[in-house]
């Protein structure tokens, strides 16, 4: 409660730290903002090329499959690193004025999920193209990156807390992400495991694996999301946010000595 | 419950800072439990201090003491290991001039950045920017990136948007020196006039004369404990007195380890050089000298032949202006030197006179100064001459 009178407090720093952010992070190159989402295309591309080859049996609409999955899995990966490396990136401010610290993570999140909205267009553009009936139901995609931005801020204050004082923590995340996202049926389908093996288990049951069903479904099958397994991610998303707070609370205080 | 007349309240604070002889920062140091050694700082100990509302208190101690920490923690940037420090209305603290600045990004552009961390919202930015602009007298500039600016500038729109946060209270450590001297000026009577608002300002400075003016009240802290507090000018006295006998003690310290270099500074007010002065008469050559050494001895040469009799004279100008970091070691009354040079030394020509400053123990020169001047029979600046 006190964590949103003092976000309520200081929105304004939370919005030109996010106005910022994005502004700032593709400064100086020549397509600008564009490459937020040049790059997931082009990573669509290289798969697309490629997987086809690997996997027995095609897929209809690979493309857009590997679309949907790949815009969701970036905001994830884009704001988790971002949000790791937050309060260490700021040490200057952070040691010398006061501020609610837990802004930094916020700002991260959030300049992540605007990035994300800007997405949905192209995301939608693809669906178009490639021929998918859309319906009703693509409107429930708020809900679901809501849903998925708590489970990053969650996240997001545990490591950034974390990374002040533990060196390995960046290189650690990068480890993860990099399992997570071949333990999330993006750039395959789940199908390829046999439904009675642990592999099968680990990746139908993984988070991110039903929030990235969860935006196909409203996308590509025009369905609504699977509500037991958005709430499943809700609950864990809330878990993570009251845990990270205590451990972000508990950690920040010495923020100024050890920075 | 903090009481409703206190700004701050602070209860039996503690703070210490924990250095490792090596740190741990990495995951593999912390797994393999390789702990090195912990030395414990106590920088505050034990501090309970109320500040009221509309008080104007300044910190003062010597570098080192903790007042710069205690201030930290009134501004939780940092937090006290034991006891409780609580505060009543909205704080700003003036650490750090400028935090959040990005250069790329224009001056006004900036003082939005820089207000926001203060926690004001759009809407008071906007009503205070013309006052800020006008303040921090940039004038077009403002709407040039901040990386064109000079560091004056700088300081200058970073002072401008902190004085006009219109906090409740104000913590300040130590940049009354911002700017040439109009601007400081100007945020001088800023200041006064936030003081005589219902504003709470909490000021760490050494700046003893602006402390005595501006505050109300002095705490002094001595070696992280509280030692004294009340009116400026008391505390000022006894905090001055203290500082003579301690630098008196590490001077001796010092001394007594060949590793002491003592400090100091010597300095000839007139004649001034290459002033043509009278021919055969005799002149009179006023200075004067500090230092720290134990028993600093002046050398007055003229021509390279030493010069006796060289009286000290009080010049309480000097000894005002060096009180504080030589306190202990000079005397108001023995500040000045002066000494007169027969009138048969000054044949016709140039000569040089050199003052020089030694330990009197070691023989090791702290300072010189040397200036040349010409005997004249028709001196050019004759109201500069002596006698």
């Amino acid at each position: 409660m006190q964590t949103l009178r003092e976000f309520y407090e200081y929105r304004e720093l939370l919005k030109t730290n996010v106005k910022k952010d994005i502004r700032g992070r593709y400064k100086g190159s020549f397509l600008g903002m564009l490459w937020t989402f040049i790059n997931p295309l082009l990573q669509v591309f290289v798969y697309y090329l490629v997987f086809p080859y690997l996997m027995r049996g095609g897929m209809p609409n690979f493309l857009v499959y590997l679309i949907t999955g790949m815009f969701p899995w970036n905001f994830f990966m884009g704001s988790v690193v971002g949000t790791t490396g937050c309060i260490k990136g700021n040490a200057g401010v952070v040691k010398k004025v006061y501020f609610p610290r837990k802004i930094l993570v916020l700002s991260q999140v959030l300049s992540g999920l605007v990035n994300f909205f800007i997405a949905l267009p192209i995301m939608l553009i693809f669906c178009i193209v490639f021929g998918i009936q859309l319906t009703w139901n693509v409107l429930w995609f708020p809900v679901i990156a809501l849903i998925e931005a708590l489970l990053i801020y969650g996240i997001g204050l545990i490591l950034s807390a974390i990374n002040v004082y533990v060196q390995d923590v960046e290189n650690l995340v990068q480890f993860f992400l990099n399992l997570l996202f071949y333990g999330t049926p993006i750039v395959y389908a789940l199908s390829i495991f046999p439904s009675t093996s642990i592999l099968y288990k680990l990746v139908r049951y993984n988070p991110m694996t039903m929030l990235v069903y969860a935006y196909r479904a409203i996308l590509m099958d025009g369905m609504a999301p699977g509500w037991k397994s958005m709430s499943v991610v809700l609950v864990l998303g809330i878990v993570l946010t009251m845990f990270g707070t205590w451990v972000f609370n508990k950690l920040q205080k010495g923020f100024a000595e050890e920075l | 419950m903090i009481d409703q007349n206190n700004a701050i309240e602070i209860r039996n604070m503690t703070k210490k800072f924990r250095t490792y002889k090596d740190k741990q920062k990495t995951l593999k140091e912390m797994l393999t439990r390789r702990r090195g050694e912990v030395i414990e700082n106590v920088v505050l100990d034990d501090i309970s201090l109320d500040i009221k509302r509309g008080e104007t208190v300044a910190l003062i101690g010597t570098n080192g003491s903790g007042k710069s920490t205690l201030l930290k923690i009134m501004t939780k940037i940092l937090y006290p290991n034991s006891g409780t420090v609580e505060t009543n209305g909205k704080l700003t603290s003036l650490l750090e001039l400028g935090a959040g600045f990005h250069p790329d990004f224009t001056g006004r552009e900036n003082i939005y950045f820089n207000a926001a961390i203060f926690g004001l919202s759009h809407d008071e930015i906007d009503k205070r920017i013309d006052d800020i602009i006008a303040f921090s007298e940039l004038g077009d500039f403002i709407d040039e990136p901040v990386r064109t600016y000079s560091s004056g500038m700088y300081m200058r729109l970073a002072f401008s948007v902190a004085i006009n946060v219109d906090a409740e209270i104000l913590l300040i450590d130590e940049i009354l020196a911002v700017g040439d001297q109009h601007f400081q000026n100007k945020c001088f009577d800023k200041l006064e006039e936030l003081r005589d608002s219902d504003k709470t300002i909490v000021i760490v400075s050494h700046s003893l004369g602006v402390v005595k003016v501006l505050c109300s009240r002095a705490v002094w802290i001595y070696k992280g404990k509280l030692r004294l507090d009340g009116d400026p000018t008391y505390v000022i006295s006894k905090y001055l007195e203290q500082s003579a006998i301690d630098n008196k003690e590490e001077a001796k310290q010092a001394a007594e380890s060949s590793e002491h270099l003592p400090r100091g500074a010597v300095f000839i007010d007139t004649p001034v050089p290459f002033q043509s002065v009278a021919l055969n008469q005799p002149l009179t050559i006023n200075g004067w000298s500090v230092s720290n050494s134990l028993d600093g001895q002046v050398e007055v040469l003229f021509d390279e032949k030493p010069i006796e009799n060289v009286t000290r004279v009080p010049r309480p100008d000097v000894f005002k202006a060096y009180q504080e970091d030589y306190a202990g070691f000079i005397d108001e009354a023995t500040t000045g030197l002066t000494t007169t040079i027969d009138g048969s030394l000054l044949t016709g020509g140039t000569h040089r006179i050199e003052v020089i400053l030694r330990d009197g123990k070691t023989k090791r020169q702290i300072d010189h100064k040397t200036i040349r001047i010409k005997a004249d029979a028709n001196p050019v600046n004759p109201e500069l001459d002596q006698d």
